[in-house]
């Protein structure tokens, strides 16, 4: 890799009571790239989304991002220095609009509420939401809520947003509009890192893919390569006739 | 005009007339109007706590008689100062306890949510009371004497009426300012959902830590007024648990999370107990519990949810193309 990665994720560990949920992950993210975590459940990726956030502290190892750790930082200083997390499960401030939801993330992260009112109007642009401004998030679709999820999470000015499983539980026409929505981010200057268990979306939209299985990194590369994997293939896509 | 220029306009004018009143009512309404200022400031106060950020404290009293018995302690001491200067000194005296006192206890306390912050807080309270009551010094047993502060040529009664009017707008316009806030957006992404607000880079401690300090500052100092106008304290007529109780009825009533909700609820609780259902003496707080239980059955986001509702009833009606 010749840039400078925005996030470096050196030699983490995570352990549970003497469980390990990451065990000495390393791997580096190259700016303006999407990258898919893959792996069966259990695998740890949404522990490694919680510790890069800062959300839970590892038992080892560091975490990097643009030159400067951040393994034991709060998780509102991460937000404010430029990572955005949208959740599994939606989210949403359920009693607020969907341009107030949004108008919360422009007021905070790294938006700092540097032209509140454009940042807002920006990401609920670049989720295709824009058109529910006034809607409550209440009245949301499970669709809908996922694209306020990342609308939301993009309002902060993020350069690194961390999308978790965003394509769950939506239909083919709502899994390719939400694979558009992460390709326009991406197009925007942000880089993307995924967890997603759909594997035709993370084949068309990934530039790598890091697979982890039982909480070790046991994959990582371009997605043919990726999928042609032995290991991979053992640990989670599995054979045609299994 | 926008809306908020408008409710400005409207807070002002009835703001007006509500000095005015004490000109026209008997004596008897103007102390029930005394009541319901100091219940919608302290309503209020309680709000940017338990309505804003929805850490809602079952023990604010503590603040209140932290703020009057600090106040009183102090004022009794300072002999030769005028009476004009007491009030004042009296009113910084309080606050400032009650700043440091939520400030100290923030840090544990803020720990804990719902329920158990709730009920942290009622623990809090009693300590407080207790303290105060076993205490020699507190004199919170024997009671507590204010010196006067009311010039000789006012009638008590309309002076701290219009006191606590003056003390109400402050408060409701800190609220108001906090509310329209960076910091207040914050607080409304707390009470909806603390972990994903922190995830945005709320900085959630430092937003519910001054939250509560603000709000205890602004329930002590109603707490210094309030003493003053009894004149005569004791522990039990200020750490008083149905005050602690009502100042939850009074979002409940008017409107959980909004800034008028704990005003008209405070305003509504205290004409009805005192003025309606305090003819039936004995049954007067089966009735209150009784309406209280309706009310809330009825209209669970409160009056304000109500009248928003029925807005919005009305909208959609009105967006019907007619046949």
């Amino acid at each position: 890799m010749s840039e400078t990665p925005i996030l470096q994720v050196e030699r983490l560990s995570k352990s549970f009571r003497g469980l390990a949920a990451i065990a000495d992950v390393s791997f580096a993210i190259a700016p303006g790239s999407i990258t898919s975590i893959i792996g069966p459940n259990g695998a740890g990726k949404s522990t490694l989304f919680n510790l890069v956030t800062g959300y839970l502290v590892p038992t080892a190892g560091e975490v990097t991002f643009r030159d400067r750790r951040i393994t034991r930082l709060a998780t509102n200083r991460i937000a404010e220095l430029g990572i955005a997390r949208a959740f599994q499960i939606a989210r949403p401030f359920r009693e607020l609009t969907v341009s107030e939801n949004v108008r919360i993330g422009a007021l905070f992260g790294k938006a700092g509420a540097r032209d509140v009112a454009a940042t807002t109007m920006r990401g609920m642009t670049l989720a295709s939401i824009a058109h529910l401004a006034d809607q409550p998030a209440n009245s949301l679709t499970v669709g809908q809520l996922r694209h306020l999820e990342i609308a939301r999470a993009i309002a902060t000015r993020a350069d690194l947003l961390l999308a978790d499983e965003p394509c769950a539980g939506l239909n083919p026409t709502e899994t390719a509009a939400m694979i558009d929505v992460l390709r326009q981010i991406r197009a925007s200057g942000v880089t993307v890192v995924l967890v997603e268990h759909d594997m035709p979306s993370v084949m068309e939209v990934s530039d790598r893919i890091l697979v982890l299985d039982a909480g070790r990194l046991i994959a990582d590369g371009p997605p043919q390569a990726v999928s042609q994997d032995a290991k991979v293939i053992a640990a989670y896509l599995g054979t045609p006739d299994e | 005009m926008t809306r908020t220029s408008s409710l400005m306009l409207l807070t002002v004018a009835v703001a007006l007339l509500l000095a005015a009143l004490p000109l026209v009512l008997p004596p008897f309404y103007v102390r029930v109007g005394q009541l319901m200022l100091y219940s919608a400031g302290l309503g209020v106060a309680w709000a940017i706590l338990g309505g804003f950020a929805g850490y809602a404290s079952f023990g604010h009293a503590a603040f209140i008689g932290v703020g009057a018995f600090s106040a009183g302690l102090v004022e009794t001491r300072l002999g030769g100062v005028p009476p004009a200067l007491l009030l004042p000194i009296g009113i910084v005296v309080g606050g400032a306890c009650c700043g440091v006192l939520s400030a100290v206890i923030a840090y544990p306390l803020l720990r804990l949510r719902g329920t158990f912050f709730a009920i942290a807080m009622l623990g809090v309270s009693n300590v407080c009371a207790e303290l105060t009551n076993n205490v020699d010094f507190f004199e919170g047993s024997l009671g507590l004497t204010f010196p006067t502060v009311v010039p000789a040529s006012l009638d008590p009664a309309i002076f701290f009426y219009e006191l606590f009017l003056v003390a109400g707008l402050v408060v409701l316009l800190i609220a108001w300012k906090i509310r329209d806030s960076r910091f207040g957006a914050g607080l409304l992404s707390i009470r909806e959902d603390e972990d994903t607000a922190r995830m945005l880079g709320v900085p959630t401690e430092r937003y519910k830590r001054t939250a509560f300090v603000i709000s205890a500052i602004l329930t002590g100092i109603m707490g210094v007024i309030y003493g003053h106008s009894l004149g005569y304290i004791t522990t039990d007529s200020v750490y008083r648990n149905d005050t602690n109780l009502n100042l939850i009825v009074y979002s409940l009533l008017g409107g959980m999370g909004t800034l008028f909700g704990p005003v008209i609820g405070a305003f509504l609780l205290v004409f009805i107990t005192q003025v309606i259902l305090g003819r039936l003496l004995d049954f007067h707080l089966f009735a209150t519990g009784l309406l209280l239980a309706f009310l809330v059955l009825a209209a669970p986001g409160g009056v304000i949810g109500l009248v928003r509702g029925w807005r919005q009833r009305r909208k959609r009606t009105g967006a019907v193309p007619a046949e």
